[in-house]
């Protein structure tokens, strides 16, 4: 609603929209460039720390077995052996010309290999937020009217006794539920199909989706119960009341939007830790995601997939924040008017 | 008890045990294979006739490593694949000894200088060119070119690769450099030696010989194989498809046998065993490998340069209890030797007894009475470690565990670790020599270097007559015993989960009897 107005008052007229929209674009312009800067600056960071661990990719590619000449041999024929600072620039020189290289373990090309782990990982993470931010958001609003009530109460503590159930033995737990012990329903491990959509083997889903969405709801559901309760005793809201505003009105026009505020915060921020660490999940599931390749690639030292994985992980969390920064922007008034005003 | 009668006892055990699983159902203590739940009779499911058809499916877990495609330096998982890809001259019997495959004869000269191998004739590749001497010649060399950076290089090291000589379409003679003899040329080349094309690549064109053509490969993930039809073993493989699927989780690997999801399970952990059994619809296999697990001393460094310290860190081991605690019971005890398989093995040294007494006796006429030492726990090897440095503190040693990773553990500190854990595969006396204690090892972590030794074993590499090897390795294996610097301590079971639907799947003295995919059926 409210991008909404600002675009229909952007392009209102010829002069507005020269007023109006520029600030935006310089606010997002700058805001996009330092998110480069950042994935670049991360880039950096995590190929230095690839050196800083103990051994190299072409110890762990050969095993324990390897004699000495072989590791030599493979450290000359990959490049390891060559200062650092001209692994990374050839590293990215490479990288400009849109090759990510290949891994240094299976010696499948590396944006093959993470290519398909995105997807997955993006379908999984669609898929919480589709089931989180609707639950959210309901429960959460839902308790805060109730508050203080025989059930808000009841809940309230369910809630904090889920956040404290760890994510992995939420998985087993449920994979005991419905795979193996109790009930036969579900697929025990989510053994995807390569080159197929998660969505269309959405059996695989399910158990994943559920264990995520039960692990982040305890804290959303809390965060916006008390964002919303926090927005209902406010003095706007009084003020509502005393004019006479339905009630109905009042919450969803005067509270929610306002509520949604640290909610959109909130969601951000566990989609950020989502995105590069479903690692348990990944693990108890076998679901192919990033986590899992990103967590074998460092254990193997696998620089190209380390490299690659964590400047998707780290874009991803860049692109979350600023569009997080953007509806927060967007939905708060003072803000809002403030970056619109700027000449 | 001999080698000999170990054998015999382990199949009839597994025959009495089958018998009894029918009578009467239930767990089956020891060895061999539970009865699968729609239990029909032993004999019935030996005389079984194989099914064509379906989809075998294969669970391994094996850490963070994918590993490859490639023929000649197969890591991690890479090997598994291998062994449906690649078809080698020689293949593993169930006792771990190499046997004939795409050879059909191979002779050697009177000191094991020169191997003349001739193939058998009217085989193909996955892709339906002929197997001749042009392709032995070209994996030959392939396999043994420095530039391939090989993990296995050590094992191969002595093959003269630029005088191989072709004698005819069919036939090569591969010398050994300078004349040595080299008798493990079979051993070392058995796992790692697939016979591949000259249009071969590893990644753009990985064909073989092996029973399954590559269909697809998602490295961590799952790679897909399709039947060869014209596999050199008639009427074999019996699958359609063959699926290899990467777990990260022993946990999870058996939740998936029990859904169906899986038809094998490559060496559960042995606390998986009772969550298998309880749940019905898959059986525990157990294979008594000679698969050995141990510690390595360093004789480079102190305190180990003494020999009264290494003999007395051997019996204060109590290898019963290692065995018990740190293998869940799935193991046998060890004498400090390998190879108990080998027709040379020197079964006449008395096992080592655990004797507390005597070990702190040694330390005591070695000064060592004091002693603190760091003991380096690399992947799977921290249980046996700290039941290892709480048996060691009896004899008043305190060994402090250091737990590292894998990149910490074969990192460049790798060979200078004064005592790590160590765990290798069974194999023959002089190809696993080869590979850990003797003068040819490339990863020789004990540094151990004795003259005699070394001497026996350089002749033992060209003596193909096996009495005559038998003294020298006999000796060997005693300057090992009285000197050398491992601690073997145990032999490991291997234990797999089968599901009631396969076929073919039987205990073996190798590890490796759930990657025999040419063998393996499917019921239904």
């Amino acid at each position: 609603m409210a991008l909404t107005w600002t675009l229909t008052s952007a392009f209102g007229t010829r002069f507005l929209a020269l007023h109006g929209l520029a600030p935006w674009l310089r606010w997002l312009g700058g805001r996009l460039l330092a998110g480069a800067g950042a994935v670049a600056a991360i880039s950096i960071i995590v190929f230095g720390a690839t050196q800083a661990l103990p051994s190299d990719p072409a110890r762990m590619v050969l095993g324990p077995e390897a004699p000495e000449s072989s590791v030599l041999t493979l450290q000359r024929q990959l490049g390891l052996d060559r200062p650092v600072a001209e692994q990374y620039l050839r590293w990215a020189a490479r990288l400009v010309q849109g090759d990510l290289g290949s891994s240094l373990d299976s010696h499948v090309p590396v944006l093959q290999l993470v290519q398909a782990r995105a997807g997955n990982s993006a379908s999984l993470l669609a898929g919480v937020l589709a089931v989180v931010v609707p639950l959210a958001l309901g429960a959460g609003c839902w308790l805060a009217l109730h508050r203080d009530s025989w059930f808000d109460r009841k809940a309230v503590s369910a809630l904090i006794a889920l956040k404290a159930i760890p994510n992995f033995a939420l998985g087993i737990g449920l994979v005991m539920l419905f795979s193996t012990t109790v009930f036969r329903l579900l697929p025990a491990v989510s053994l995807l199909e390569p080159g197929r959509s998660p969505w269309s083997q959405p059996a695989f889903l399910i158990l994943p989706l559920a264990t995520l969405a039960l692990a982040g709801l305890p804290y959303l559901i809390r965060l916006v119960r008390s964002a919303m309760i926090e927005a209902l005793d406010s003095e706007y809201v009084l003020a509502a009341r005393l004019r006479g505003v339905t009630e109905r009105r009042v919450v969803w026009t005067h509270a929610l939007p306002n509520a949604l505020i640290p909610a959109i915060q909130g969601l951000a921020l566990t989609l950020s830790v989502l995105l590069g660490g479903t690692l348990i999940v990944e693990v108890v599931f076998t679901y192919p995601g990033l986590g899992s390749a990103l967590n074998a690639a460092i254990e193997m030292r696998d620089i190209p997939v380390i490299q690659a994985i964590v400047l998707l992980v780290a874009a991803g969390v860049v692109l979350i924040n600023l569009g997080a920064d953007l509806l927060t922007v967007l939905l708060t008034p003072k803000l809002r008017t403030a970056l619109g005003a700027q000449p | 008890m001999t080698e000999a009668t170990s054998r015999r006892d382990f199949l009839r055990y597994g025959v009495l045990l089958g018998a009894g699983a029918t009578l009467g159902g239930g767990l089956l203590a020891g060895c061999s294979r539970d009865a699968p739940p729609a239990a029909a009779s032993a004999a019935a499911l030996a005389n079984e006739k194989p099914r064509q058809g379906g989809r075998l499916r294969l669970g391994i877990v094996d850490g963070s490593q994918s590993g490859n495609l490639d023929v000649h330096k197969p890591v991690g998982s890479g090997i598994i694949r291998g062994f449906a890809l690649y078809s080698k001259l020689w293949e593993w019997n169930e006792r771990m000894t190499p046997e004939l495959a795409l050879a059909e004869e191979v002779s050697i000269n009177a000191n094991a200088s020169a191997w003349t191998i001739r193939l058998r004739k009217g085989l193909e590749f996955h892709h339906g060119k002929t197997i001749t001497a042009d392709d032995l010649i070209f994996s030959a060399r392939r396999l043994s070119d420095p530039q391939l950076a090989s993990p296995y290089a050590s094992l191969v090291q002595r093959i003269d690769r630029d005088n191989i000589v072709k004698l005819d379409e069919y036939t090569v003679r591969i010398p050994i450099k300078d004349g040595l003899g080299f008798l493990p040329l079979p051993d070392g080349w058995v796992n790692f030696g697939g016979i591949v094309p000259s249009d071969y690549h590893p990644v753009t064109n990985p064909v073989g010989a092996g029973p399954y053509k590559l269909k697809e490969f998602t490295p961590g993930q799952r790679s897909l194989f399709t039947r060869f039809n014209n596999y050199f073993k008639p009427g074999k493989p019996y699958a359609d498809e063959l699926e290899i699927i990467e777990f990260k989780d022993q946990t999870s690997r058996v939740a998936a046998l029990l859904a169906g999801q899986i038809d094998t399970a490559y060496a559960i952990t042995p606390e998986q065993i009772v969550p298998l059994r309880a749940n019905g619809g898959a059986a525990v296999q157990i294979s008594h490998t000679h698969g050995w697990q141990g510690f390595e001393m360093n004789l480079d460094a102190e305190p180990f340069r003494d020999v009264r310290v290494r003999q007395a860190f051997r019996l204060l081991a109590n290898r019963q209890e290692l065995v018990a605690r740190a293998l869940g019971g799935q193991g046998r005890v060890a004498n400090d030797l390998y190879s108990p398989l080998d027709p040379t093995f020197n079964h006449g040294i008395a096992q080592r007894a655990y004797d507390l007494d005597q070990a702190k006796s040694l330390l005591r006429s070695a000064g060592k009475t004091d002693l603190r030492l760091e003991l380096a726990a690399g992947p799977g090897g921290s249980a046996a470690a700290q039941v290892f440095a709480n048996q060691a503190k009896l004899a008043g040693v305190d060994i402090r565990v250091k737990q590292v990773d894998a990149a910490t553990y074969n990192g460049p500190l790798r060979d200078s670790w004064t005592m790590s854990t160590t765990a290798r595969l069974g194999g023959e006396f002089l190809h696993t020599a080869t590979n850990t204690d003797s003068a040819l090892a490339a990863t020789n972590k004990t540094h151990f270097n004795d003259a005699r030794f070394n001497a026996l074993f350089e002749q033992a590499l060209g003596e193909t007559d096996v009495e005559k090897r038998k003294v020298l390795v006999h000796e060997a294996q005693q300057i090992q015993h009285d000197r050398g610097g491992l601690l073997i301590w145990g032999f490991a079971d291997t234990v797999d989960g089968i599901a009631s639907r396969v076929g073919g799947a039987k205990p073996e003295r190798s590890h490796f009897s759930t990657w025999r995919f040419d063998e393996l059926w499917l019921r239904s």
